[in-house]
């Protein structure tokens, strides 16, 4: 290559970094950091997205819908769910079950804002239906010990509401799969139970409560499904799962 | 214009720049070693200067306090005016000296050009080789944030467990038992001061050496290097056809330092900076912490190698390859320095090159890390929910709730550490899934302790349903029907 060539190239390019160079000085350049890429520690996240999808997506599911666990998405359920109650299940966990204590205090990792941020942020899902008539039976039973569903009762109520799919006697049918496996009851809570019967999976192709305008199932026979499903529960079924966070 | 003459004269006759000149960049060189692919070495030079102009700027601003480090960074970074572009062209000066010094050295290798009489000139250059390393892994370690934490607890744990000096050797870098506050003004002592003292002054040597020894020819296949004639041969050459370096010789060179000036200044404007991830505290595990680029492949070497290796790689191999680097010319005696007839040397690079990107391309995906937030936060996707029983369910979020998903994912997402188990059901019989989740096995914990009888047979029904809708799932030979030998709870 000869000489001047070189140098003509030479010149050109140190131009064009002396130029570079000098734009750079306008501070607007893609390569400068966002603040918004900024490292948080995980205790200071407080936007709700955030918290949901790191903590909680695994199991309930992206923005809480499919996901193997209840889905807390679903604005029925967000709209019954009192902001008392879901600080406190996602506080101390259900015990007995795979829903794990997320406050710091449990061994978790959220702190109390954090943990009232989740709750605010599940309740304004329901926003929409929040208020709707008919009203749904409340989501969590009033008091378990006064107001006992009968098994007895649940059987029929079984039959009449569950059995079409769930299959004969709850072993699983066509359409939804086992519900007295006692594997399975060994590892759900009545409160889980109950809320799906009330909320449903409608993300899978099982009806709540709202889906007959309440002309369906009605608060008691709900109380007494649970109850029978619950009198299924194996004995060993070690520590049985509460929905109190025992 | 006679004045200025008259004036650069005066200077000159005190100073004496002309001779100086003479000597130095205008001392000449063959013809033929004025090729293109001799312009690493002074790029490598380009990016030291670089290295030094913003590295000062930067220590006026840095604070080397353990308190304080990172979050000078973050100054830099989002309040002082410029000062993220200033931390960009000090870590992309970085990246690219790292580069060009070892292509410097490859290049070198392949050419031969460490043969007689330019044994010296190789044996320091390897030491200003691994003085840049130096600087590379010291620098991104006064960033002190989490992957500086992890790059200090390597390294240490390497020199740990050298023989006889390795617990004196920890202390002295740490200052200190443990990595500690004292550790970040050692690496600062080491990254301002010592290493670049070291390089500078082994860069004056070397390029001492490029002068009195002249710039080696082009090789040529088929004309064997002779001891006894060497040196008269180079002198006919250079005095037959011999040119300057400056201006006629070094031409390709300013081209090309002007071009990786240009790649510096645009890598820094459009990549920026390397953002640090959170301040080095060990109670924060959330962040998977990996080194620059060009220590990837020795962090993936260190994480795949089976732990009893561990011991003998660092005390013996690690120390043997830079006894080796350094003793190139006097193990490669032969008297041809032209790659095509050198084809050892060929292989060597070959070999060592394509191990080093694969084992940084493994670094990359660091897949023996496992993703520490994958349980809470990365779903079960639908495809594995829907269709499922009320029992594999659970048997899902089990899963999530074990940690499992940490080290194995689904369908290409969560850890990587162990195989995706999206087609497990395809793989094993149920049978084998209970062994494998009470047992463990390879780099897999036994979890035989951790999980009640229920859980055993929620989790085993989901991963059961890990088949593609289309094809059927390994059955258990003595039970054609499936379900879990020696699990009643089966419906
Ligand atoms: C490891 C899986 C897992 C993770 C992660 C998880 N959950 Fe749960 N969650 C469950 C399971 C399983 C249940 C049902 C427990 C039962 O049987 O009552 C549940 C139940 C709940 C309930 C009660 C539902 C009801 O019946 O009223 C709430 C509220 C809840 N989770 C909120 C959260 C929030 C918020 C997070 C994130 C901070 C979270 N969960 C993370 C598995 C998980
Ligand atoms: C229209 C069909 C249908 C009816 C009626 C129905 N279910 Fe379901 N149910 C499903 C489906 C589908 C699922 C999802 C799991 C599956 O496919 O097995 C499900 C899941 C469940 C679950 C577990 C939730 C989960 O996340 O897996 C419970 C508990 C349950 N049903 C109880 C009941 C009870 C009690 C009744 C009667 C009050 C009832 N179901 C009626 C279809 C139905
Ligand atoms: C620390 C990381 C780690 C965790 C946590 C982990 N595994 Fe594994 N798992 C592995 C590794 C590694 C292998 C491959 C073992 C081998 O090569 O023999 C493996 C293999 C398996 C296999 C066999 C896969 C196949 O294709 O052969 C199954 C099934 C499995 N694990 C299930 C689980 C379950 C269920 C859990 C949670 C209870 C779990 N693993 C937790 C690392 C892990």
């Amino acid at each position: 290559m000869n000489r001047r060539l070189l140098f003509r190239m030479f010149r050109v390019l140190m131009f064009a970094a002396l130029v570079l160079g000098m734009a750079s000085g306008c501070d607007s350049l893609p390569g400068r950091p966002d603040p918004a890429d900024r490292y948080q520690r995980p205790d200071e996240v407080t936007d709700f997205t955030t918290l949901f999808a790191t903590n909680c997506s695994g199991c309930h599911g992206a923005e809480g819908r499919r996901g193997p666990a209840t889905p807390l998405g679903d604005p029925h359920y967000a709209a019954l769910a009192q902001p008392a109650y879901l600080e406190r299940i996602i506080g101390d966990g259900v015990g007995g079950t795979p829903m794990p204590p997320f406050a710091q205090a449990r061994g978790g990792n959220l702190t109390e804002e954090q943990v009232s941020v989740l709750a605010q942020g599940i309740r304004a899902w329901g926003a929409d239906v929040a208020g709707s008539t008919p009203t749904p039976p409340p989501l969590v039973a009033a008091s378990p010990d006064q107001n006992p569903g009968s098994p007895a009762r649940g059987e029929v109520a079984y039959a009449a509401f569950c059995a079409d799919c769930h299959g004969p006697g709850g072993a699983g049918g066509e359409k939804a799969g086992s519900l007295v496996d006692p594997a399975y009851l060994g590892l759900v809570s009545d409160q889980a139970l109950r809320t799906a019967v009330i909320v449903g999976r409608e993300d899978l192709g099982m009806p709540g409560w709202q889906a007959d305008q309440g002309r369906g199932i009605s608060a008691g026979e709900i109380s007494d499904v649970v109850a029978w499903l619950g009198s299924q529960r194996p004995s060993s079924a070690q520590g049985r799962p509460s929905g109190d966070g025992r | 214009m006679n004045r200025l003459r008259a004036l650069g004269k005066w200077f000159d006759d005190r100073l004496a720049l002309g001779r100086l000149y003479d000597h130095t960049l205008g001392h000449r060189i063959p013809l033929s070693s004025a090729s293109a692919w001799y312009v690493f070495g002074s790029a490598t030079l380009l990016c030291l200067i670089i290295q030094l102009v913003t590295g000062i700027c930067l220590a006026l601003v840095y604070v080397p306090a353990p308190d304080q480090a990172y979050a000078s960074i973050e100054y830099l970074d989002y309040v002082q005016p410029l000062g993220w572009y200033l931390r960009a062209l000090h870590y992309w000066g970085s990246n690219f000296m790292v580069a060009l010094v070892t292509i410097h050295l490859i290049q070198v290798f392949l050419f031969g050009a460490y043969k007689y009489p330019r044994e010296l000139t190789w044996m320091v250059g390897s030491g200003l080789f691994l003085a840049t390393l130096g600087m590379a892994f010291t620098g991104q370690t006064i960033r002190f944030d989490q992957d500086a934490y992890w790059g200090v607890e390597i390294i240490v744990s390497i020199l740990g467990r050298l023989p006889l000096v390795g617990e004196y050797a920890t202390h002295l870098l740490q200052g200190g038992p443990i990595v500690g506050s004292e550790t970040l003004s050692r690496f600062f002592a080491l990254h301002v001061f010592v290493i670049p003292g070291l390089l500078i002054g082994l860069l004056v040597v070397h390029i001492r050496l490029v002068l009195v020894l002249g710039i080696s020819e082009y090789p040529e296949a088929g004309k064997p290097l002779d001891k006894e004639t060497y040196a008269e041969d180079y002198e006919a050459t250079v005095a037959r056809s011999g040119i300057r370096l400056m201006p006629e010789g070094g031409g390709k060179d300013l081209v090309f330092s002007a071009l990786i000036l240009t790649a510096i200044i645009l890598c820094a404007a459009f990549i920026g900076p390397k953002i640090p991830n959170g301040p080095a505290d060990p109670s924060l595990i959330h962040t998977v912490p990996r080194p620059d680029f060009y220590f990837l492949s020795l962090f993936a070497a260190f994480a795949l190698m089976p732990p009893y290796l561990e011991g003998f790689v660092i005390v013996y191999l690690m120390p043997l390859a830079v006894v080796l680097l350094f003793a190139v010319p006097f193990l490669s005696r032969g008297a041809e320095r032209h790659p095509s007839r050198r084809p050892g040397a060929v292989v060597l690079v070959v070999l060592v090159g394509v191990s080093l990107v694969t084992l940084a391309y493994e670094g990359v995906l660091s897949p023996w890390s496992p993703e520490m937030d994958a349980w809470s936060g990365q779903p079960v996707q639908p495809q594995f929910v829907e269709g499922r029983s009320p029992l594999e369910h659970v048997g899902a979020t089990l899963l999530q709730a074990k940690q499992c998903r940490n080290c194995h994912a689904l369908d290409g997402k969560g850890g990587k550490r162990g195989p995706d188990l999206a087609g497990v059901a395809m793989r094993l019989t149920p049978d084998q899934l209970v062994r494998q989740v009470l047992q463990g096995g390879g780099n897999m914990p036994a979890y035989g302790k951790h999980l009640a009888p229920h859980e055993v047979s929620a989790l085993v029904a989901f991963l059961e349903t890990l088949h593609p809708a289309n094809a059927a799932p390994a059955r258990n030979s003595a039970q054609p029907s499936g379900g879990v030998a020696g699990q009643p709870d089966k419906p």
